[in-house]
């Protein structure tokens, strides 16, 4: 028991003594937020597009069509920027902004005197999601303008074919849609349907950009410390302070478990540190903030486990940076620390929630919005501490056979 | 206090160890010398514990490496050939750890650390970092991780390799001190200097295997009063051989093209007449070298070459 004190303050001391490996681990999350603060913006959960508009009608039916692309929640996702047609085309080949509508001259016309007309909608192939989103909302328009037409088509032709139409006339054809309104009205009133709305909690609305990646960036900064922590078992041993170490009388099992007992010092503080300046800092909630640290810790510690065993079955050091980084990489990629779940497509987010990092991500999320209760995260607690116990036994199985010859 | 009984470890097909036998008691230097690859390493490593040995068994201070391991290893001390010593950590803090690995406690820690820094002449650079220390420094700390428990037996790998005169001066002067004090001390090495002026006893290691074993005076008894004689040049081998065969007390110990090896009394006296036999037999010497009988010469005689190939 003394040994493993004696083991965990030697650990201590050589990352104050080179606290660059460490620093260089915390370094890349922190490059990458800062990078996605500065792509995305400060308090914008949902990236923003630019729907470029050339509008040569200039009617108070254009008008009202590109008014929808003002309505919430298109707003929030959707910047809508007059534009001449010459120069809307020069944009959108460059790629600068997600998609080109043009409205013809005599689109008024045309919609009150239900005749044909043809909208163009030109889309930048760079991107995927908002250029989708402008053809969707387009589409629901066009029918809901083919609705009109045929339910108040008559009425909007009498006004159509007057330039300026008399007060008489305008107030004939109000009269007429509220008779064609109240015709409608058992259809209408009470709706055919019973729509039974719950809510849950509309989170892509309250949270801010840094309350989405935070997870993300603290997990990335775990799993680069894992696998930096995992490889020193490499050092240790090209030092030869490892095989000194197993002609001596002091266990392997102690010093694995100091390692493991600094390696979770090293993940409380970081976890402690990192909630803390977001919550100061960039105003994240942090509802639950032991619980939150208690669970990077045991996860942090589950996935150095799991580089360890990684590291301790390559054969040499090289091979073990290698498999390290190609686990680690893929791992962040897809396991949520690169990208939030919520930016992923659906399928992706799928598959990236079943990977360690991924799974541990999931439950940390759901802390800190407050779904899990005690019972829930001890139960998750216990799993990981089952398979921490199991990788710790065959980390340790192979220090003594093997790893040091 | 080391008892080492047909010792024999193989890695797959490669035997590293083939039969090795020997017993080293309190208070003395036993050496095992041999060029590099000759299995030395290999040995120390099988009674540390740190390789299990495929047949045979090995003993230190009664109690059995690999059966009771953990009891062996608490009257051990080892000195890897490598530096294996933590370089961001201070001297003081790397003792203090091995210290505790060997289950020291203050204040007998404190003061033990204390003698052995100024013992490796260290005391004044105890709270630098080690990797700022010279390579003769690291050596001397790495000595001195192996004796602050002040083990009963103390295994030395080489432990001199790459050290400037100075510290290697201080450095045997210390493994004399340690057997002084009754510990049973296990040193290999390929320098054949330091076996000399070192060991009490000696085994010769090559090829696994132990080809002689004794004391220095023993051993050198093997070589007889003999000199060594070493001639480089252009030979004829077989009309070399045969007009070396005139000449009475002459081994012929290598003979190739290039170099002929001799083992011979009073060599210098008889150099005149050795020229004369190879220049008849069409030999052209360029190069002699004489060397008085030592474990070098030994060892050419046992294996046919030098120590150091």
């Amino acid at each position: 028991m003394r040994f493993l004190w004696i083991s965990v303050r030697k650990d201590w001391s050589r990352v104050r003594r080179d606290p660059f490996s460490l620093a260089t681990s915390l370094a890349i999350p922190l490059i990458l937020a800062v990078m996605m603060s500065l792509v995305f913006g400060r308090g914008q959960a949902a990236p923003q597009g630019r729907l470029l508009v050339a509008d040569e009608d200039s009617s108070v039916a254009s008008n009202l069509l590109l008014g929808a692309f003002n309505r919430d929640p298109l707003d929030k996702m959707l910047l809508v920027e007059k534009v001449a047609q010459a120069d809307g085309h020069a944009r959108i080949n460059r790629g600068d902004g997600s998609a080109l509508l043009i409205i013809p001259a005599g689109f008024q016309e045309a919609f009150l005197g239900n005749r044909p007309f043809q909208l163009q909608l030109f889309t930048n192939p760079a991107q995927t999601i908002l250029p989708q989103i402008v053809q969707e909302s387009l589409s629901i328009m066009v029918d809901g303008a083919f609705y009109v037409q045929r339910v108040a088509g008559d009425q909007l032709r009498v006004v159509a074919t007057r330039n300026a139409p008399p007060d008489e006339l305008i107030a004939s054809v109000s009269v007429s849609i509220n008779h064609l309104v109240t015709s409608l009205r058992r259809y209408l009133y009470p709706l055919a349907m019973d729509l039974e709305t719950v809510v849950v909690a509309d989170r892509s609305e309250s949270k801010s950009f840094a309350a989405t990646f935070l997870p993300s960036m603290i997990f990335m900064a775990l799993l680069m410390i894992a696998n930096s922590l995992a490889f020193d078992i490499w050092r240790e041993r090209l030092m030869g302070t490892l095989r000194r170490l197993a002609v001596s009388p002091a266990p392997l099992g102690a010093f694995l478990a100091a390692r493991l007992i600094f390696v979770a010092s090293v993940f409380a503080l970081v976890a402690l540190v990192g909630l803390v300046a977001s919550r100061g800092l960039a105003g994240v909630p942090v509802p639950n903030l032991p619980a939150a640290v208690m669970w990077l810790t045991f996860a942090g510690s589950a996935l150095f486990l799991m580089m360890l065993v990684v590291a301790v079955t390559a054969s040499t050091a090289r091979a073990a940076s290698v498999m390290g980084n190609l686990i680690v990489f893929p791992l962040a990629m897809i396991g949520g620390c690169f990208f939030p779940f919520e930016w992923m497509p659906a399928w992706m987010a799928r598959i990236g929630r079943l990977t360690p990092n991924g799974w541990a991500i999931t439950q940390f999320q759901a802390i800190l919005s407050g779904e899990i209760d005690a019972r829930q995260l001890a139960v998750a607690v216990a799993g990981l501490t089952v398979v921490s116990a199991v990788m710790f036994m065959v980390a340790l199985r192979r220090l003594r056979s093997g790893f040091l010859v | 206090m080391i008892e080492v009984a047909q010792l024999r470890k193989s890695f797959g097909d490669l035997t590293a160890v083939d039969g090795v036998s020997f017993t080293a008691g309190r208070g003395e230097i036993f050496g095992l010398l041999g060029p590099n690859g000759a299995g030395k390493t290999t040995i120390i490593s099988c009674i540390s514990g740190l390789l299990t040995p495929s047949s045979g068994h090995v003993k230190v201070d009664g109690h059995d490496a690999v059966s009771d391991g953990p009891a062996a290893r608490r009257v051990l001390g080892v000195v890897p050939q490598e530096i294996s010593l933590y370089e961001d950590l201070s001297a003081a803090e790397n003792l203090a750890y091995w210290g505790g690995a060997q289950g020291m406690r203050q204040p007998a820690l404190g003061e033990r650390m204390r003698q052995v820094l100024e013992l490796t002449g260290l005391e004044d650079r105890a709270r630098e970092p080690v990797k700022r220390f010279s390579g003769g420094m690291k050596r001397r700390l790495n000595f001195a991780c192996g004796i602050i428990h002040q083990p009963k037996v103390l295994l030395l790998d080489e432990p001199t390799v790459g050290v400037d005169p100075q510290s290697r001066v201080r450095l045997l002067e210390l493994v004399r001190t340690q057997a002084r004090d009754g510990a049973c001390v296990l040193y290999t090495t390929h320098y054949m200097e330091e076996a000399e002026t070192l060991c009490h006893r000696l085994a010769i290691v090559d090829h696994g295997r132990i080809i002689a074993a004794g004391t220095l005076a023993e051993l050198r008894a093997m070589l007889g009063e003999r000199d060594l004689l070493r001639l480089s040049g252009s030979f004829q081998v077989e009309a070399a051989k045969a007009a070396l065969a005139h000449i009475d007390s002459i081994e012929v110990l290598q003979a190739d093209a290039e170099l002929l090896i001799l083992a011979l009394p009073e060599a210098s006296r008889r150099l005149p007449a050795i020229f004369a036999a190879l220049a008849a037999a069409g030999s052209d010497v360029r190069g002699t070298t004489l060397t008085q009988p030592s474990l070098e010469s030994l060892f050419i005689k046992l294996t046919g070459k030098e120590l150091r190939e």
